[in-house]
């Protein structure tokens, strides 16, 4: 936990204002969807989601469980395949085109709720492995690299341990740094706090809010509302496949347009 | 839509552009599959090509005639040991295998169930005993062990009259054990229609006395009740069987019909089977891809899957058509089927059900053998059968001790809190669960074991590998010989796995 | 929570250190009365029980004591013989070619011992407690066996021996404790310190079927008793010189290393020092080295040129093509050994794109296909040359010796064509997934016998022109593509636990799926699989007996065929059937107790 600190106060000094009060009208459009559905079987999933997120941007999704997030943010780096509409990830589409597949994914950082680290792999192997083999950097480099990661996100002293031996919080935030590993321009993260203990969940948020800080496109599915309205440009808000309501956290939290929004939000808050 | 959606991403320059084709994902995938799938065929049909040119070049042909032709052969037992034709004798040689394959699993079960209880036991000696003969028997090749039965009992005396370690009841000798035998006589099948009846009133029986312990809570035994009610009707069914004579005229009707059917209707019924199925697999695939609103989204995979069924269902509908001697198979075989079964019930009314005799030993010449009373396993049966039962009772004890052993602990203990004895608790909770682990390895365990009867060959039982060799030095035709392996063989296997798999969905819906 | 904790215990599975110790069950300490009555008659059933196994064991014993002893029994027929069950026909003068062999794979087993850390501590007493087992063993067998008054008084005082020393034993300290490897050491020791002064016979062998005395009085052969010692010493040594190099050499390393060299040395062995090919100088210069060298030289260029990651989708292309050469080449004329480089050529430049990197990477590859050329030429060479070892009959080798070489090639081949099933069955591309289930279900639905009678007689007539096959490779293909089917289902089981999340994540950092499965699915698989693939190890040792069925000389035909048709040991087919049963037994006992060890080590034996 002190290492986390440290971090902190090294992350400060990029940033510090309040996040929605940036502008951002005229940064460039990192992603964009235009009426994406997707279909599990005879089941819709999505139902015609459009959003743009601009560069530098945090955008928040919120909704209940089902409500399709997970689906969502997993089209945005084809791990889940949408049947309908486009997704345009920094300038290329996502289509059945294998390079700008491959272009995309090593672009798009993505962070499980399950973390997924590799079980067979030292810590410091997680974290280098896709840079020697996909991005192709000479082995010591990318060791230097992961090794600096690891010192970012506070665990610098775990590299030679494998990922089953370290807590829930500190594989998270190796998750984290295994996709920084591949210089992403945008961060995914489905939930990344929702497996963790109650007092590991802050060191992770942490490192996230630095992150955010620092100036990287980040798209959070998270129940974190302190998170939320803390760092978050904009709230995204969903059920049952469609986008509900958009807005800034202060619009969110204090004067909701819609009905099932304040619902959701009356649940969560209760 | 009610939601304010961001409309900032029309104006944005990405246009979508053709993908190319050498790096389009759906492309690459089936031009993968395809030059594959090509190349594979390529490769094989390079081979078949070569076969052929060796098998001209070496005067060597490969029909099936040798299945009518009388063969050259005498089997050391079977149904027929001096078989008419070659297809006759390989006949011969698959009821051997399957004779020897059913005795082997029922055998090789029941011992290995003892072989995993032992292995349980509370008692240090049984369970010693049971690890001895599982790690001695699991950890030495089965052909060496078969071979040394045989060695064993060929260094066994002689027969002779008056001979055995029990004079007329169990002769072991260099000719094989010969011991008393039970076996169905001609009243059987009449009796077994007797029986039939009992089983259905016994079920009715038993049903009533479970739901007179449900009214009453009394213990009504229901099982012991059934039990009786099948003696009673075994019973009674020696007596009354030749009722059942009027079967054979019936059966003989039908034979008749079958012969005077046409060859179009099996070819009609086969081709009309085959497309009615894919038909039906096709349209419940589509609609299980439908949404509610009528939304199809089909993946590439999912076009393959109906390109592949409809394709498969043309060829069956093409081979029912083509090859005739399918459908004429078909149709004689049903009618000899039919044959058969009169025949079994054209029989003496004072014909018993069962018999039994004891072994008898004839001296015709100057040398004795074994007479045909009793039950006669030759070397060769014998030392397979040892072979494959004892060396599979290994395998199945530690099958049936893992199965008991995955139970956790908790049910047992769960079992003695609600007061159930160790005996119940085995019965009623343990044996439930652990058959279910039990059931999946046990099939394979009954697959190895048939297809290890093909061991026979190296001590001489005329199972169909041995008969096929023979055959094919005879006649030369190994690549037919060996075709008609591999296909009995597979029809075998693939009949275990489907029994094996029925049961355990049954288990599987049991749990539910 | 609960499928975090599910995930968490998975992941834990790998490495023993991070879960809580599991202390192993103790044995509770019973005095031997109390012990007796628990185990033994804690009821009447049990002790009916008891009783009736006890009579069972004594009669059995009985009956087994008394075909041993048997003065019938020609227990020497093996003795005599041991040259033939081990390698045939093999000539004598060469023996010491064999002998080198030996000790090359003592070296390699007392290395791998040592980096592998095989072996445990046993606690003294316990070493104490089995030696008393043994002393009662030899009791009971003495008193049941048909010995003679002096014989029995002598095996008694063996017995009482062992007793003794076993009790003795048992009293020390429970905090000593003696590695289980000295222990091995010190009881082979004492075997070939018995071969010097014990009388067991003097055995030789029969070269000419000239009647002679088989068997003298006096201490066994020298050439029996010198070589069997200098091998146990070069263990030993290797074993110490592993323990020297463990903490020298990276472990990675050193394991690598060794794999290796378990993968090739039996090779060359076979085909360098047994079979010892009379190379025509003259041929190899002009003809063999030059393809080898034009392999080597353009293929490195190629697989560099491949592996730059600026290629791209040409050098798919170009590598598809270079397969499309390869089978091309079989339909025309031409030497054996290019048309195996060619296939070699494209597999490694199919997998060029998945392994591209920065520079050294892409030396490092094109340097491994060149070690693969030279390796393969050399050995499609040596195989197509004529030996300078003479040996009558067709194939060089038998006895054991071709059992195990059977048996080491045939997993050999079958472990990628396997893993390759296996990958295929579970692919996500539907024509892989039929072809390989067509197959796998094929070869599992048949009897082994049948495919190797089938590749017996049918590889030569698939043969093309001008090739030619011996019948020993042909059947080792039969078992191989045989073994693969079986491995292939094993593999899958592991392929499958690997979770959907491990694939997402490797998908998410951007790898090929070729990148994917070679990095991440395979090695998780594969561990899980360890078991049963230990199990399939010795699955195959075993069905290697089914060669005696096709006719090929190996330990089972010398056993059952050759010596009991010689003049001296008519109808020995018994005791030789029992010597080699043991052979049989030893071998594949310590290799399901070291599989059991391991799984335990690395953890997969507890849920
Ligand atoms: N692989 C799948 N197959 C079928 N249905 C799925 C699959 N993945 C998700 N779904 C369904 O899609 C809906 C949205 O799921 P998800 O995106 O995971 O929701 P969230 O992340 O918001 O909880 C859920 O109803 C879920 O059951
Ligand atoms: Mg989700």
């Amino acid at each position: 936990m002190t290492d986390v600190t440290d971090v902190t106060e090294t992350g400060a000094d990029s940033g510090g204002v309040a996040r929605s009060d940036r502008d951002l009208s005229n940064a460039a459009d990192m992603i964009i969807c235009e009426d994406i559905s997707k279909w599990y079987g005879d089941f819709q999933a999505l139902e015609g989601v459009s959003a743009t997120i601009k560069e530098q941007e945090v955008v928040v999704v919120l909704g209940p469980s089902g409500s399709g997030k997970s689906t969502w943010i997993r089209c945005i780096n084809r791990l889940e395949e949408h049947q309908e509409g486009r997704i345009v990830v920094d300038g290329v589409e996502l289509t059945n085109d294998l390079r700008n597949i491959e272009k995309v994914r090593s672009e798009v950082g993505m962070v499980f709720q399950q973390f997924n680290l590799f079980p067979h792999l030292k810590v410091r192997d997680n974290v280098s492995l896709a840079p020697i083999w996909v991005r192709k950097k000479p082995k010591a480099e990318a060791e230097e690299q992961a090794q600096a990661l690891l010192e970012l996100v506070g665990i610098p002293e775990q590299a030679d341990k494998h990922p089953g031996q370290l807590s829930g919080g500190q594989q998270q935030r190796v998750a984290i740094a295994r996709a920084l590993a591949m210089e992403p321009k945008i961060m995914l993260f489905d939930e990344p706090t929702s497996a963790l203990d109650p007092e590991m969940i802050k060191e992770v948020l942490d490192v996230m809010k630095n992150l955010a800080l620092s100036g990287m496109t980040m798209m959070v599915v998270t129940h974190e509302m302190g998170f939320a309205k803390e760092v978050a440009d904009r709230i995204i808000f969903m059920e049952e496949g469609q986008i509900v309501e958009v807005g800034t956290p202060e619009h969110f939290f204090t004067n909701p347009t819609e009905d099932r929004t304040k619902l959701f939000l009356s649940q969560i808050l209760a | 839509m009610t939601a304010p959606t961001n409309q900032a991403s029309s104006t944005h320059a990405a246009v979508s552009q053709r993908v190319p084709l050498w790096r389009d994902a759906v492309v690459v995938k089936w031009t993968t599959q395809v030059v594959t799938l090509v190349l594979v065929l390529a490769g094989l049909w390079f081979l078949a090509s070569q076969a052929g040119d060796n098998l001209v070049a070496r005067n060597i042909n490969i029909g099936f005639d040798f299945l009518e032709r009388p063969p050259d052969i005498q089997l050391s037992e079977g149904i027929d040991t001096h078989p008419a034709t070659g297809g006759r004798a390989l006949w011969v040689g698959m009821v051997n295998t399957l004779r020897m394959a059913a005795v082997g699993i029922i055998f090789a079960t029941v011992l290995g169930v003892v072989v995993g209880l032992a292995r349980l036991s509370n008692n240090w000696l049984v369970r010693r005993l049971g690890t001895i003969w599982v790690e001695t028997l699991r950890n030495i090749p089965l052909l060496v062990q078969i071979i040394f039965y045989s060695s064993v009992l060929s260094t066994m005396p002689r027969v002779g009259l008056d001979t055995g370690p029990i004079n007329g009841w169990l002769h072991i000798s260099n000719k094989g054990l010969s011991m008393p035998r039970v076996f169905i006589a001609d009243g059987f099948y009449q009796w077994a229609m007797v029986m039939a009846v009992g089983g259905i009133a016994a079920h009715f029986v038993r049903q009533r006395r479970v739901r007179l312990h449900d009214e009453s809570g009394a213990n009504t035994s229901p099982v012991i009740w059934a039990l009786g009610t099948l003696i009673v009707f075994g019973l009674i069914g020696i007596f009354i069987h030749p009722l059942f004579g009027f079967i054979g005229p019936i059966m003989g009707a039908v034979a008749g019909l079958l012969d005077s059917l046409p060859l179009l209707l099996p070819q009609i019924l086969l081709s009309a089977t085959a497309v009615l199925l894919a038909g039906r697999w096709i349209r419940s695939f589509l609609a299980g891809r439908r949404s509610a609103v009528g939304h199809l989204a089909l993946s590439d995979d999912d076009y393959f899957r109906i390109i592949f069924t409809a394709i498969a269902a043309l060829m069956a509908v093409a081979v029912a058509i083509y090859w005739t001697g399918l459908s004429s198979w078909i149709l004689n075989s049903g009618s000899d089927l039919f044959r058969v079964i009169e025949a079994k019930f054209n029989v003496d009314g004072a014909a018993r059900p069962f018999d039994a005799m004891r072994p008898d030993i004839v001296k015709p010449g100057k040398f004795a053998n074994y007479g045909t009373n009793g039950l006669t396993m030759t070397i060769g049966f014998a030392a397979v059968f040892f072979g494959v039962v004892f060396y599979t009772s290994a395998f199945i004890g530690e099958i049936v001790r893992g199965g008991i052993l995955a139970v956790p602990k908790g049910q047992t203990e769960a079992a003695s809190a609600v007061g159930l004895s160790r005996a119940q608790s085995l019965r009623h909770i343990i044996l439930p669960q652990a058959i279910r682990i039990i059931l999946p390895p046990m099939g394979n365990q009954y697959l190895n074991l048939t297809k290890n009867t093909s061991l026979a060959i190296a001590v001489g039982y005329s199972d169909i590998v041995q008969v096929g060799q023979t055959v094919y030095n005879q006649t030369g035709k190994t690549l037919p010989v060996v075709a008609v392996w591999m296909l009995f063989y597979l029809a075998t296997s693939l009949t275990i796995s489907v029994v094996v798999n029925y049961y355990n969905v049954r288990m599987k819906l049991v749990e539910r | 929570m609960s499928e975090f904790a599910g995930a968490g215990a998975e992941i834990g599975s790998f490495y023993p250190m991070s879960r809580p110790d599991t202390t192993p069950p103790v044995e509770e300490h019973l005095p031997p009365r109390e012990w007796l009555k628990k185990n033994l008659f804690s009821n009447v059933a049990n002790s009916i029980l008891t009783v009736l196994s006890s009579l069972l064991i004594l009669v059995m014993l009985r009956g087994l004591l008394g075909f041993i002893f048997n003065p019938l029994r020609q227990w020497n027929a093996t003795a005599v013989n041991l040259r033939l069950l081990m390698t045939h026909a093999y000539p004598a003068d060469q023996y010491i070619r064999v002998w080198f062999s030996v000790a090359a794979f003592l070296i390699l087993t007392g290395l791998s011992l040592a980096v592998w850390r095989a072996g445990s501590r046993i606690p003294v007493p316990d070493v104490g407690k089995r030696v008393i087992a043994l002393g009662v063993f030899v009791t009971l067998a003495t008193l049941l066996a048909p010995f003679s008054t002096s014989a029995r008084l002598s095996w008694l005082a063996v017995a009482v021996f062992l007793l003794v020393s076993g009790v003795a034993v048992s009293r020390t300290s429970k905090d000593r404790s003696v590695s289980s490897l000295s222990l091995l050491v010190g009881a082979c020791g004492l075997a070939a310190l018995s071969l010097w002064v014990i009388p067991y016979g003097h055995h030789s062998f029969i070269i000419d079927r000239t009647p002679k005395i088989l068997a003298e009085p006096g201490t066994v052969d020298l050439t029996t008793k010198l070589p069997w010692t200098l091998m146990l010493l070069i263990a030993v040594a290797a074993y110490g010189a592993g323990l020297f190099l463990r903490d020298r050499v990276p472990a990675k390393v050193a394991r690598t290393s060794l794999v290796l060299a378990w993968m090739v040395t039996p090779i060359l062995l076979l085909f360098l020092v047994l079979r010892d090919p009379d190379f025509d100088m003259g041929h190899v210069l002009s003809t063999d080295i030059p393809i080898f060298l034009v392999f080597a030289v353009l293929g490195s260029a190629l697989l560099f040129w491949l592996t730059n990651p600026e290629t791209g989708e040409v050098g798919r292309m170009v590598a598809v093509t270079v397969l499309f050469l390869a089978f091309g080449s079989f339909l025309t004329p031409m030497r054996m050994i290019i048309r195996i480089l060619m296939l070699l050529l494209a597999m490694f430049a199919l997998a060029g794109p998945t392994f591209s990197g920065d520079r050294e990477t892409r030396h490092r590859y094109a340097a491994v296909w060149t070690g693969v050329a030279i390796f393969v030429s050399w050995l499609v060479t040596a195989i197509n040359t004529p030996s300078t070892v003479p040996v009558p009959g067709q194939f060089f080798l038998g006895g054991f010796s071709m059992t195990l070489m059977v048996a080491f090639f045939t997993l050999l081949v079958s472990f990628p064509l396997g893993v390759m099933l296996a990958l295929a069955r579970t692919s996500s591309m539907p024509i892989f997934r039929l072809l390989a289930t067509w197959f796998i279900e094929f070869v599992r639905g048949v009897p082994l016998i049948t495919i190797l009678i089938f590749f017996s007689v049918m590889v030569p007539l698939f043969l093309p022109d001008g090739m030619s096959l011996s019948e020993v490779a042909a059947v080792t293909i039969g078992y191989a593509l045989f073994a693969s089917a079986y491995l292939a289902e094993n593999v899958r089981g592991g392929i499958q636990s690997v979770t959907r999340g491990q694939h997402e994540a490797a998908e998410a950092v951007g790898m090929t799926t070729s990148q994917k499965t070679v990095f991440i699915v395979l090695p998780q698989a594969l561990r899980v699989a360890i078991p049963p693939l230990v199990g399939q190890v010795i699955g195959t040792f075993k069905e290697t007996s089914l060669l005696v069925i096709i006719g090929l000389f190996d330990l089972l035909f010398v056993a059952k065929a050759i010596i009991p048709n010689q003049t001296e040991f008519m109808g020995s087919t018994r005791e030789n059937l029992m010597v080699i049963s043991l052979i049989y037994w030893v071998i594949s006992y310590s290799m399901s107790k070291a599989s059991q060890r391991l799984e335990q080590r690395v953890g997969l034996g507890e849920q």
